[in-house]
């Protein structure tokens, strides 16, 4: 029983399906990485135009406060099981736009994201490395850490 | 020019006098006057209204309201400034939309930034800001920011608030008998990006589109006024990554004028150099964009893989592939090593082999004719009166292009020509872009070619010339400047206060407000099936969108 229940783990995590949904600029380096050169769908991942199919949601870059609500819908809207990828500087911490007080500066405080990638935009091979991180805990059988915690369970959206 | 100060000098102005080559600058004495000056403007042949930039005087009292009036076809520009008094109540202007079409959202905007009153404004509605600022004037100087973030999820639930609020009207507001439906088109569109149409619709006919942006609103404009001159730069960049160098070069730009320096030969070739590489990775982009729009992925595919080679040699040269931060006031950033040309020539050689058959495929394809062809006509008149430029401005046969028309870095020692289409339609827009890649790679050939004799020759030096030192603390003053940028003008106004070590107000003119302006004009009458097509004809980035 334990060896089918470790094959859907691997199944799952084999087939990665991206909601299609960009907050900020570092969705660029994304268009980069499914382009011919990096193509991560020898890796198996997909962008899908809907919520509804996706396994992993992208935080693209920064969040401003207006697109946090629809962020939130978009994940709420997600199948069980879904994981959390943070791109860029500005989704740990606001990166460049650190100062700028109309942009979030703790959105992973919020929706917190199982693995973070670092850069300004993050390289196309570095965001590959972190979704191959995603797949190594799926793997691994760890519950993402949305589901663990976060303001987003407690806020109305 | 002559006749455009003869029409000041009528009125009551405290000084009329040129600026620049092709600018006439002045500043109107009573606000009482300003519709009779520009009705007058209009009749002169002054047909747009780029855009409306208040700067908050706290000190003087005075709201300062700058109107930058173009010409497209005689190439003559104003630059009309006005003080108003900075209190709320009479802090009021007569409105230029019923006159100038394109000041519309220019002075929503500066309404709901400033806090500027527009009289007679036909749709005086809060812009880009999001819901909790309502009422308020963030980009005053005495708006504390600081108290309004302090708890931020309150202001996230007011935002909620607000847009379930607007849904729930939606339901009553619309006859249950009718077939007619507001939709929401985005934020999570795959084709939009972060902004939201909001589409009135009967059945499966646009009666009208009202765009609701600010989903990416960082207030650079205001973040700039907090970093010093070399430090702004990088929230300049970030206005869109698509194409960040021109942009850096226009801020560089009206920080030398200020600052009066001259940057050397070297460097204004590097930013021609550089500015086009960002502009060919930028329409490399938009093609694609405007082909996945319709529904076929593998143009953009294509495009992606050639353009990997140009960014290769933003890499090589400054170590990022996108954020370069590599042009800045006093020159460009980094030093040449000419063996990063080598990347560059791979580029073109790549870029050389393969254009080709995209032409074939893709621009001469039978099937994207039929489709694009008659969708998204604007006429020139249309492009006068709403502002538009670049290349949508250039497929309705409007000959403008910054380049030519006022030449900044190198520009003026390169032989460009105006291209344009005739009917200005999507299909035009997107064998404009398509023609202007063309046109790109041809300036980065010749750029090349011209640094790589002048450095065998021994006129520049690559590891030395780049750079000419522009002083940290800038003399009170203010400059405009304009460039071409991949999506078109884009004009940047800096003001600096005594002994300056931070901007004190830069205003983004950005080409992507005006032409999300004329969605709605497009698009009515239109079907739900030409959102994207219209959308992505029109080459527009949210990032400068909202700024």
């Amino acid at each position: 029983m334990l060896k089918i229940l470790d094959f859907f783990d691997y199944a799952k995590s084999e087939s990665l399906w991206m909601a299609h949904f960009c907050t900020g600029c570092c969705s660029l380096e994304m268009a980069a990485a499914m382009g011919p050169r990096y193509d991560w769908e020898r890796y198996g991942y997909l962008p899908t135009p809907t919520p509804r199919q996706a396994d992993v949601l992208m935080i693209t870059g920064l969040v401003s406060k207006k697109i946090l609500p629809a962020l939130l819908r978009t994940y709420a809207q997600m199948p069980e099981p879904k994981y959390i990828v943070a791109l860029g500087a500005c989704s740990f911490d606001g990166g460049p736009y650190n100062d700028s007080l109309s942009v979030i500066k703790n959105p992973t405080e919020i929706l917190p994201a199982d693995v973070f990638i670092a850069g300004c935009p993050p390289k196309p091979e570095a965001i590959i490395e972190g979704l191959e991180e995603v797949k190594r805990k799926i793997k691994e059988g760890i519950p993402s850490a949305a589901s663990q915690g976060g303001l987003w369970q407690e806020m109305e959206f | 020019m002559q006749s455009i100060k003869d029409i000041l000098n009528s009125f009551d102005c405290e000084f009329v006098e040129d600026y620049k080559k092709v600018w006439v600058k002045a500043k109107l004495n009573s606000k009482d006057d300003l519709l009779s000056v520009a009705k007058k403007l209009k009749e002169n042949g002054l047909r747009s209204l780029s855009t409306v930039s208040p700067t908050d005087f706290l000190e003087d009292n005075i709201m300062e309201i700058n109107y930058f009036f173009e010409d497209l076809d005689t190439k003559r520009n104003l630059w009309l400034k006005l003080d108003l008094p900075r209190e709320s109540e009479t802090c009021n202007i007569e409105s230029l939309t019923p006159i100038f079409p394109s000041a519309n959202w220019h002075e929503r905007e500066a309404y709901s930034m400033f806090g500027v009153d527009f009289l007679n404004h036909p749709d005086l509605r809060d812009i880009i800001k999001s819901e909790d600022f309502t009422g308020k004037s963030p980009f005053r100087k005495d708006f504390d920011w600081e108290a309004h973030e302090k708890d931020n999820l309150t202001n996230v639930q007011t935002i909620v608030d607000a847009f379930k609020k607007e849904q729930a009207e939606n339901e009553v507001d619309l006859d249950t008998d009718s077939s007619e439906t507001i939709l929401n088109w985005g934020p999570t569109h795959p084709a939009s990006g972060p902004i939201r149409l909001r589409v009135h619709c009967d059945g499966e006919d646009i009666i009208g589109i009202d765009p609701d942006i600010g989903y990416v609103w960082r207030a650079l404009e205001h973040l700039i006024t907090k970093k010093d001159f070399i430090g702004a730069i990088v929230s300049v960049e970030r206005l869109c990554f698509m194409d960040n160098i021109n942009s850096m070069t226009a801020y560089a730009m009206a920080v030398e004028e200020i600052a009066d320096v001259k940057i050397t030969p070297f460097a204004s070739w590097m930013r021609v150099l550089l500015g086009e590489v960002a502009r060919v990775s930028s329409h490399f982009m938009g093609l694609g964009m405007f082909f996945n729009n319709m529904g076929l992925h593998t143009l953009a595919m294509w495009n992606m893989d050639t353009r990997e080679f140009f960014l290769d040699f933003l890499e090589s040269y400054s170590g990022a592939r996108i954020a370069t931060a590599s042009v800045e006031p006093g020159g460009v950033r980094y030093g040449l090593d000419m063996a990063m040309f080598n990347e560059l020539q791979l580029a073109i050689e790549k870029f050389d082999s393969s254009i080709g058959e995209v032409e074939a495929i893709f621009v001469k394809n039978p099937t994207m004719k039929l489709r694009a062809v008659d969708v998204g006509v604007l006429s020139a008149q249309e492009i006068h009166e709403f502002g538009l430029s670049g290349i949508v401005a250039r497929a309705s046969g409007v000959k403008t292009d910054i380049r030519i028309d006022e030449p900044y870095a190198a520009y003026a020692e390169l032989d460009l020509d105006y291209i344009i289409q005739k009917d200005g339609s999507a299909k035009d827009r997107f064998e404009m872009l398509f023609h202007e890649l063309k046109q790109s790679v041809n300036i980065i050939k010749k750029a090349k070619k011209k640094i790589e004799e002048n450095v065998a020759s021994g006129e520049m030096n690559p590891t030395k010339d780049h750079m000419v030192k522009v002083p940290k603390k800038l003399p009170k003053g203010e400059a405009i400047s304009r460039v071409e940028w991949a999506r078109g003008e884009v004009l940047m106004h800096l003001v600096t206060q005594e002994k300056a070590k931070t901007p004190y107000r830069l205003k983004i003119r950005a080409p992507s407000f005006n032409h999300t302006m004329m969605l709605d004009h497009l698009l009515q009458g239109q079907t739900l099936s030409d959102i994207p097509l219209i959308f992505g004809s029109l080459y527009i980035c949210q990032g400068d969108l909202d700024r």
